[in-house]
């Protein structure tokens, strides 16, 4: 037995047959490899609903093409929500990113369009937006609402605060003049702000028409706005009309600001002429105090200089007025009469802004138009209501030169400058009618009637004395001596006409006068060639005249 | 127990393996068929042994990897034999859940363990065993060709269930992982020599 022992031992040397576990182990691995390289990563995305998802069934994928699938869909811990867990492939491994988006695609019916028509035959699927970001993540929260754009189309995402909601939703066009460039993303209402966020997304090469001074506006629905300027009435193109939208374009006489990145907030202007009345960013606010009603003055109403818009009327300041000498206010009111310029005038915040004078809108146009104003009140700049629209009755507040005004200066009102005011329009007219109305009053009526009643006894005798004058007149008249004078006198003319006769032109006299003019002319016209000639030769009258010879021409030799 | 006893070896007698003659253990070839004559079988626990770690290697892909896939309607289920069990159990089919459970791990896994185990008694278990060791080989000989049910199943379905687009079965990588599991492990169990268990009683009375 003991020749045995070492065929034992030598059993445990090392045989070739330990390959076959070597070759198990390589093969293992190798699957377990490959098994794991085309393993792809599994996530989770948080729905709020498992509508029309199913585990193991559902797909993901990214522009149509299959890169996963639902393995199972659980209900989250606090029930606020579904967990699904996906499997994805492992080309998927490269596109999970922070900002990797995930919605499920439903049929929807929706004001723009009808969208995902083919889930209906081919079930309900998980599209995949990929991320782009460097981080890798794992755990994504689906989006309810599918994504209006591609996370890397070309264009510019924007953000527009509004303080009403008004007509928009999602998926409602961003138009410049008319023509769609871009969308509404997503809303939201910022409860801090207290404002509605609008994400919006505007289509490359789009986006360079947008800068840092453009403004946007809602341009859903029709407009109607009643103003000092009359009734005005905006539409939209139709598709905006039935569906709401956001316009955008660069307000008139604005230079084009800096260029915008994605992100950028911008303020949502209720109208296009909304935009108009505030087009600019620099301002300069003054208080006009009127004593004299302002109804038909309302926040907005415009601000002239002779004609020109130089600002708009920011609001009343009543609160203010009425917060300092409220006993003031109401005492003035039955006072007026006696003192017209005990505080009641009503201070009114208006908002004057230079770059609607043509002046760049900047701080130095604001200096300037202070100057301006400044050197302006002594020369008799005064601020008047005037009624802008007579339908409606909207009143304007106008800036102008009354050189004869008496002098007056600028003034404060609370932490505002006040420009002095001059009553114009009807209250002007009131006022005078109401000075002349006083003055009439004060006349001494009765005393000017008993003075007359007065005036008018003597008037009265006077009448009488002359009645008598005239009836002595009459008696003169009567007597025979004034008939007699009457025929002497038409004795008289009697005459005078034969002795007027006798001077006529047929009378001899007259003819006879003629011929005596005649001569007498004839003496004058020798008298006048004897004067000639005394003036020509003075002594002709002593020394007789020798005729004057002819003149002989003469040869020269 | 002393005629019971008395073997070919201890009368200097060795079978050759390959036409089973009684040949004189000195002799190196067999004289009838000229193979090699060894009085055991050469290296057995030694090659068991590397036969049983790759049988247990293969035993993981084969129980992690999808022994089936199922395309149906363009939706493609891989289900694993643990799954598989799991699923029937949800199902309600209990039976068949414990069937191929049993099939499918039990069995396998119980190979495996128990060969192990008899290896290690050849040198370390208390001779008093060595009858339950003898029942225990053969159980796990006769069983270890059934566990290939799983293999078979899948096999059949695969060549039964071809409907192409409506419902399509496919084999996973588990399948090569589990028949190979179920062949090294025979494999594992032919090599061992159950004589060794029998000389090591031998040798105690000794």
């Amino acid at each position: 037995m003991s020749e045995m022992k070492p065929s034992i031992s030598s059993g445990r040397k090392f045989t070739a047959v330990w390959i076959v576990p070597l070759v198990a182990l390589v093969i293992g691995l190798s699957m377990g490899i490959h098994h794991f390289m085309t393993q792809g990563p599994t996530i989770t995305i948080d729905f709020k609903t498992a509508e029309s998802l199913q585990g193991g069934k559902t797909k993901v994928r990214l522009l149509n093409v299959d890169i996963g699938v639902v393995e199972s869909v659980a209900l989250k811990e606090n029930i606020s929500g579904v967990t699904a867990t996906v499997k994805l492939g492992p080309e998927a491994r490269p596109l999970l990113h922070e900002d990797t988006r995930f919605w499920v695609v439903r049929p929807r019916v929706g004001a723009g369009g009808v969208s995902g028509l083919s889930t209906l035959l081919g079930g309900t699927y998980i599209e995949m937006s990929p991320g782009t970001g460097s981080d890798k993540q794992r755990e994504f929260v689906g989006l309810e609402e599918p994504p209006q754009t591609p996370l890397d189309a070309p264009g510019v995402r924007l953000t527009l605060l509004s303080k009403r909601a008004g007509s928009l939703s999602v998926g409602e066009s961003v138009v410049f003049r008319g023509y769609n460039v871009g969308r509404i993303e997503s809303m939201e209402f910022d409860e801090k702000g207290r404002q509605v966020r609008y994400d919006i997304f505007v289509d490359a090469p789009f986006h360079k028409l947008i800068n840092s001074n453009t403004r946007f506006w809602n341009v859903s629905g029709i407009s109607l706005t009643a103003s000092a300027e009359g009734f005005q009435v905006e539409m939209g193109t139709m598709d905006t009309l039935l569906l709401g939208g956001v316009a955008f374009d660069a307000p008139p006489g604005l230079r084009p600001g800096s260029a915008v990145d994605n992100g950028r907030e911008y303020h949502l202007y209720e109208s296009y002429d909304d935009i108009l009345k505030n087009p600019y960013t620099y301002g300069l606010y003054y208080v006009v105090s009127f004593s004299q009603s302002v109804r038909g003055l309302e926040p907005g109403a415009p601000v002239e200089y002779r004609g020109i818009p130089i600002g708009r009327v920011e609001r009343i300041l009543l609160k203010e007025l009425t917060a300092n000498n409220l006993s003031k206010v109401i005492t003035a009111e039955g006072l007026s009469k006696e003192n017209s310029t005990a505080g009641q005038a009503i201070p009114v915040l208006i908002y004057l802004e230079p770059a609607r004078m043509a002046l760049p809108d900047n701080q130095e146009s604001i200096v300037a138009l202070k100057q301006a104003i400044e050197g302006g009140v002594p020369k008799g700049l005064r601020a008047t209501l005037m009624t802008g629209n007579l339908l409606t009755g909207k009143q304007l507040v106008n800036v102008d030169f009354f050189p004869e005004e008496e002098p007056a200066e600028l003034g404060a009102f609370e932490q505002y400058v006040t420009i002095p005011t001059i009553e114009t329009g009807v209250g002007r007219l009131e006022n005078q009618l109401r000075s002349f109305l006083d003055r009439l009053d004060a006349l001494p009526l009765e005393e000017t009637v008993a003075g007359v009643n007065k005036v008018l006894g003597t008037a009265d005798n006077s009448l009488s004395s002359l009645t008598e004058t005239l009836d002595s007149v009459n008696n003169i008249v009567d007597s025979d001596d004034s008939r007699r004078l009457s025929s002497e006198l038409v004795a008289t003319l009697g005459e005078l006409r034969s002795a007027l006769t006798g001077i006529a032109p047929d009378s001899e006299m007259y003819q006879g006068l003629g011929a005596t003019i005649t001569s007498l002319n004839g003496s004058l016209e020798n008298l006048d060639a004897l004067i000639r000639k005394v003036s020509d030769k003075p002594n002709s009258l002593i020394f007789p005249s020798s005729p004057e010879m002819d003149p002989i021409p003469e040869a020269r030799p | 127990m002393s005629e019971t006893h008395a073997t070919a070896t201890s009368r200097g007698l060795a079978s050759c393996h390959l036409c089973l003659k009684l040949v004189d253990s000195q002799r190196h070839h067999c004289p009838r068929c000229g193979a090699s004559v060894h009085l055991r079988k050469a290296d057995s626990i030694q090659r068991t042994l590397a036969l049983l770690i790759a049988a247990s290697i293969l035993y993981i892909p084969a129980n992690l990897m999808p022994i089936m896939i199922t395309d149906q309607l363009g939706v493609s289920i891989e289900s694993t034999i643990i799954g598989g069990v799991l699923l029937l159990i949800d199902m309600g089919s209990y039976a068949i859940a414990a069937v191929i459970f049993i099939a499918s791990v039990m069995v396998p896994s119980g190979k495996l363990l128990t060969m192990y185990y008899l290896c290690w008694s050849v040198r370390h278990a208390s001779p008093d065993t060595v009858n339950q060791r003898t029942i225990t080989y053969r159980i796990t000989e006769f069983i270890g060709r059934w566990s290939m049910i799983d293999v078979f199943v899948v096999a059949v379905l695969v060549a039964l269930i071809h409907i192409d687009n409506i419902l399509v079965i496919r084999p996973g990588a588990a399948t090569i992982a589990f028949a190979s599991v179920v062949m090294i492990s025979m494999v594992a169990a032919e090599s061992f020599d159950p004589r060794m268990m029998w000389d090591q009683v031998e040798d105690s009375d000794e």
